[in-house]
């Protein structure tokens, strides 16, 4: 399911470096703080499934304002410098676009998957000389932890309590299913190492009779030679 | 009550391996990544797992295994694993602010790690103003959603290692066809080889009528 990596070193004055990170769990949310040197991409993809919600949010962390956590107030700080800016991109795992957004602070995303599968946001530092180490914050919440609970709070009227009470209501339907996924895995597994013994077995099987019957051919064979040499 | 958990894969690799496939791209120079987390109370649980489940190149018994770390605002090293191919972790953080967790591949084969992080905090134990009594049922419904997500936890690493156990096994399957061909190939050319050596060899001694 998750993506497999390939490592692609240019040597060139500047090395191209990419790290992929890969969120394999679809409904708990992502609440990354990552380093991102200059010139440098870093992937992260998440297995969603099909008709999820997800909402993104992401920020380079300005050094310079002190931010209480998880609140940023983007019109308090200054705008960074340029070479603090990042490129973002977030594919389908089918490769087409969903979200585009070029030398950018902070952004936000959100789209409702129409396939299954490995969603991949990456991150693209642009070059600088000298090469300065972005700080990015990034959000990422898809699925039941995407459900924005202050607008069903208000609007079926609900208390504190209540809507805590919702919540785990939700992850724990959540939970039953991830293990109806996890028992399905399971039984596909149980299958495939059968098919795999039984396949051992056959080629085993194989193997024997090749084995005789490459023995019989040279003595066959090594037979008609010697007659025909007038040997025996 | 807010419990934010991470939950990622971490490729670790050094430079100069080339794995051939598509998609990602995913090397590193220095094999350490590390992720930062932001724990709001002193006290605070923080439980979650890891497992290295993407190998190309399939560990041998002397893989000296993925090393993780996590270091405190202060620059402690509160938690250390060395040496696993994935493992549970559980600890009381000693003071708020924000913790780092690395991962480091001593070896030289890319790896992926994917892992899941939970901070735990139990309401009631802090935030206690002077003018609200804590109600008691808040702080069980908040010990109830600490259960949960001990389950939850649980249920991904389960699912990591699932996906681990899957690829081993397709790739068991795949070499086991392989290998069987290789083994024929083998049989059938090592014996066409020994009747045209006993060929050539009577081919010639008949002639000196040696035997």
């Amino acid at each position: 399911m998750e993506g497999e990596f390939y490592d692609s070193v240019r040597r060139s004055s500047f090395l191209f470096v990419t790290i992929v990170l890969i969120l394999i769990v679809p409904n708990p949310s992502t609440s990354l703080r990552f380093d991102l040197p200059s010139g440098n991409t870093k992937c992260i993809s998440e297995d969603v499934k099909n008709n999820a919600l997800s909402v993104g949010k992401y920020s380079v962390i300005n050094p310079d304002v002190t931010e209480d956590h998880g609140v940023i107030d983007h019109t308090l700080k200054t705008p960074l410098p340029d070479s603090h800016k990042i490129t973002v991109r977030v594919t389908s795992p089918y490769g087409n676009n969903i979200h585009y957004a070029d030398r950018v602070e902070f952004g936000t995303f959100s789209f409702t998957s129409k396939e299954d599968g490995d969603y991949m946001t990456c991150f693209w530092a642009h070059d600088h000389k000298p090469a300065v180490t972005l700080t990015v914050d990034f959000d990422w919440k898809s699925g039941i932890a995407a459900k924005d609970w202050s607008n069903v709070a208000k609007k079926d009227q609900l208390d504190n309590m209540e809507t805590e009470l919702k919540k785990m209501e939700d992850t724990i339907r959540s939970i039953h299913d991830e293990m109806f996924y996890l028992r399905e895995r399971e039984e596909q597994m149980q299958e495939l190492n059968k098919s795999t013994n039984s396949r051992m077995a056959w080629l085993s099987f194989l193997s024997l009779g090749i084995c005789l019957s490459v023995a019989g051919l040279q003595i066959w064979h090594l037979k008609t030679f010697f007659e025909k040499k007038k040997l025996i | 009550m807010d419990s934010p958990t991470i939950c990622a894969i971490v490729l670790v690799v050094l430079a100069r391996t080339f794995v051939k496939h598509a998609s990602c791209l995913a090397v590193t120079v220095n094999d350490v990544e590390c992720v930062y987390e932001y724990v709001e109370y002193d006290g605070d649980v923080v439980s979650g797992n890891f497992v290295v489940i993407d190998h190309e190149i399939f560990w041998g018994s002397d893989h000296p295994g993925i090393n993780f770390e996590v270091t405190s605002p202060q620059g402690r090293i509160v938690h250390s694993i060395k040496g696993t191919s994935g493992d549970k972790f559980e600890f009381k953080v000693p003071s708020s602010g924000l913790y780092k967790f690395c991962f480091n591949n001593p070896a030289k084969t890319p790896e992926t790690v994917s892992f899941y992080i939970h901070i735990g905090h139990l309401a009631g134990e802090h935030e206690l103003t002077k003018d609200e009594h804590l109600n008691p049922i808040n702080v069980k419904i908040s010990k109830l959603r600490e259960t949960l997500e001990s389950v939850i936890s649980e249920q991904n690493y389960l699912k990591a290692r699932d996906k681990r156990h899957r690829h081993t096994n397709e790739s068991t399957r795949k070499r086991v066809i392989l290998y069987s061909l290789l083994e024929y190939l083998v049989l059938a050319g090592v014996s066409g080889l020994q009747v045209a050596y006993i060929r050539q060899l009577f081919s010639k001694s008949v002639a000196y009528n040696k035997f």
